[in-house]
């Protein structure tokens, strides 16, 4: 009845604690089971040859959406005591592309590159290296971006309230957005599939 | 590492049903603690901890580490997106060694040297964590998280990740391809 | 139509069913609150327990310890805002409450002169689903009595004088006096400090996070 557990104090910080371990467990392992440990399938994405990345991506995050709404269409979860990370607008466009091109020169993202590094990858160990270091040098400039990280400040919104619409619109809209996306990601993948083999 | 197990590693899973997979560790993660999945946080709760232990000076003055060393009363790797990240590196191990899949080597493509792509591994490294801390979360904290919830920064975060990179992957196909 | 789903391949059958999902879901409304529902119960039960309030002493740790974890709600009127408020509070009046952009999934703590605002306050956003919303046990009036002007008495005992001191740093700290000896006796409270007195860290900000445990 009272989702989410913790926000209604089921259960204590220790045991919060052990249950991120498990859910890490779980991230980790489905992340490795896509092939999300190889930077080359992970990159491929980038140069249209295999859309796993797309695929895998909104599919969780069409898994996971539709069962938060479900859950509190039934009243079982309480969808405000989810936590929103707010809005910043400017800092979330920039570091979006910042962390777009990240991705591509270093082949990971954070959470990929433990996956590697967990199945031997010595590139994903020097990447979790650089991000020790990225984090580090933005500490250091921190005075001078602080401007760019509170810039745009909208507050926690979702796309519902932003576009004034009933959030289950959004959700179709969304299932519809990756349905087609999933079409058009088998279309893409045979075309150069196609191309490879003509040479 | 050094033996060489000769069975020969299994296919990735359909990415539909792995993407399934992921859905529902993330839903469990909505249901039990309120709150999604993460990767970049940890990082800077390390980054935090070390700094502090060579310069706690430093950090105190540091407007982005400080918080991850809060007031002292509880240690900053106690903290639940560094228990999650400890989890991740043990269930991707985990899934590795199940589809015989854990190999020591350097992902890249076949015109590139292993010391060039360690140099690129490292710079994006540098650069992603930057646009993480920048966005307030990665593609685990932001797009995937924020996705589910129809966050409107991270659907902007997210469309603003594959724009990046699709800029910039003409330029390092000597990389990949 | 047996055969034909049969005939479907896995991604298929889940795009169908993904599809029929979205679709229902367009009826969903999984509303932020705007869905009322009061279990009499389970308020009954939290009033019971204590559930329902915060101590001052409590909130001043809090205070103290930087917290931002919560938003503090002054429900009196601007003027007596302007004149004095528990630092880091907001002011928001009891009939501008509804409109205020508070956030259901956000501690809140509302507070007025005594109890009785704070706790018809309470009922009032329990209602409209602001599950984590507690109310300061005696108001301002008991922040003054014992956060700003704790009093010793003058037949006190070892444990309470150790206490009292400790009290005494607290009400420095928050810009009040504390009150020992003979003036205890006597019922009036000290000048209120000036607003600005309390040592809110600078720029004027919510104290920073104590830590960051949200986010990716």
């Amino acid at each position: 009845m009272s989702a989410p557990l913790f926000k209604y104090g089921l259960f204590g910080d220790e045991a919060s604690l052990l249950v991120a371990f498990a859910i890490g467990i779980g991230f980790g392992f489905f992340l490795e089971r896509a092939g999300f440990g190889s930077a080359r399938k992970l990159v491929a994405q980038f140069y249209l040859t295999d859309l796993a990345v797309f695929k895998v991506m909104f599919t969780a995050i069409v898994t996971a959406m539709l069962g938060l709404t479900y859950l509190a269409w039934m009243g079982a979860l309480d969808l405000s005591l989810v936590y929103l990370v707010p809005t910043h607008w400017a800092a979330q466009v920039v570091g979006g592309l910042l962390l777009g091109a990240g991705f591509v020169i270093g082949g990971y993202c954070p959470g990929t590159s433990l996956a590697a590094m967990a199945t031997g990858r010595v590139d994903g160990l020097v990447y979790v290296l650089g991000i020790l270091a990225g984090t580090m040098s933005f500490a250091a400039l921190f005075p001078v971006l602080r401007g760019l990280y509170l810039a745009g400040d909208a507050g926690a919104k979702t796309l519902p309230q932003l576009f004034h619409l009933p959030h289950g619109l959004v959700v179709f809209a969304v299932v519809l957005m990756a349905l087609g996306g999933f079409y058009g990601a088998g279309v893409i993948e045979g075309r150069s599939r196609a191309g490879e083999e003509r040479g | 590492m050094a033996t060489t197990i000769p069975h020969r590693a299994q296919p990735y899973t359909n990415p539909y049903l792995a993407g399934i997979g992921l859905g529902l560790v993330l839903l469990a993660a909505f249901v039990t603690m309120g709150r999604g999945l993460g990767a970049s946080g940890a990082f800077s709760a390390f980054v935090a901890w070390v700094a502090n232990g060579v310069a706690p000076g430093y950090v105190a003055r540091s407007e982005y580490l400080s918080p991850y060393i809060g007031d002292g009363s509880s240690h900053p790797l106690k903290a639940w997106l560094v228990f999650e990240v400890v989890g991740v590196f043990a269930g991707a191990l985990l899934s590795g060694l199940l589809a015989g899949r854990v190999k020591r080597t350097i992902e890249k493509g076949p015109r590139v040297s292993n010391g060039v792509r360690l140099s690129l591994a490292f710079a994006g490294g540098m650069l992603m964590a930057i646009g993480a801390d920048l966005a307030r979360g990665c593609t685990s904290g932001q797009a995937l998280t924020g996705g589910a919830l129809l966050n409107a920064g991270s659907w902007a975060f997210m469309m603003c990740v594959f724009g990046g990179a699709y800029a910039v992957a003409w330029f390092l196909r000597r990389e990949w391809t | 139509m047996r055969w034909r789903w049969g005939s479907l391949s896995v991604n298929q059958k889940l795009g169908v069913g993904a599809l029929g999902l979205g679709f229902v879901a367009l009826f969903a409304q999984p509303g932020r609150g705007s869905v009322v529902t009061l279990d009499v119960k389970e308020l009954a039960t939290i009033i019971d327990t204590e559930g329902d309030h915060v101590t001052v002493g409590e909130l001043a740790g809090w205070i103290v310890a930087g917290r931002s974890d919560y938003r503090l709600i002054d429900l009196r009127t601007d003027e007596e805002y302007a004149a004095y408020h528990i630092p880091n509070a907001e002011n928001v009046t009891l009939t501008g409450l509804p409109d205020a952009p508070l956030e259901r999934n956000e501690k809140i703590v509302l507070y007025s002169e005594g109890g009785i605002h704070g706790a018809q306050a309470w009922m009032l956003m329990r209602a409209r689903g602001y599950a984590s919303t507690y109310t300061l046990k005696g108001g301002l009036d008991q922040w003054k009595e014992d956060v700003l002007f704790p009093a010793l008495a003058e037949n006190a005992t070892p444990a309470e004088r150790a206490r009292f001191e400790r009290a005494a740093a607290r009400a420095r700290f928050f810009g009040g006096s504390p009150r020992s000896g003979a003036g205890v006796a006597i019922k009036a409270l000290p000048d209120m400090p000036k607003v600005e007195a309390p040592a809110v860290p600078a720029g004027g900000a919510p104290a920073a996070p104590k830590k960051k445990k949200e986010g990716c």
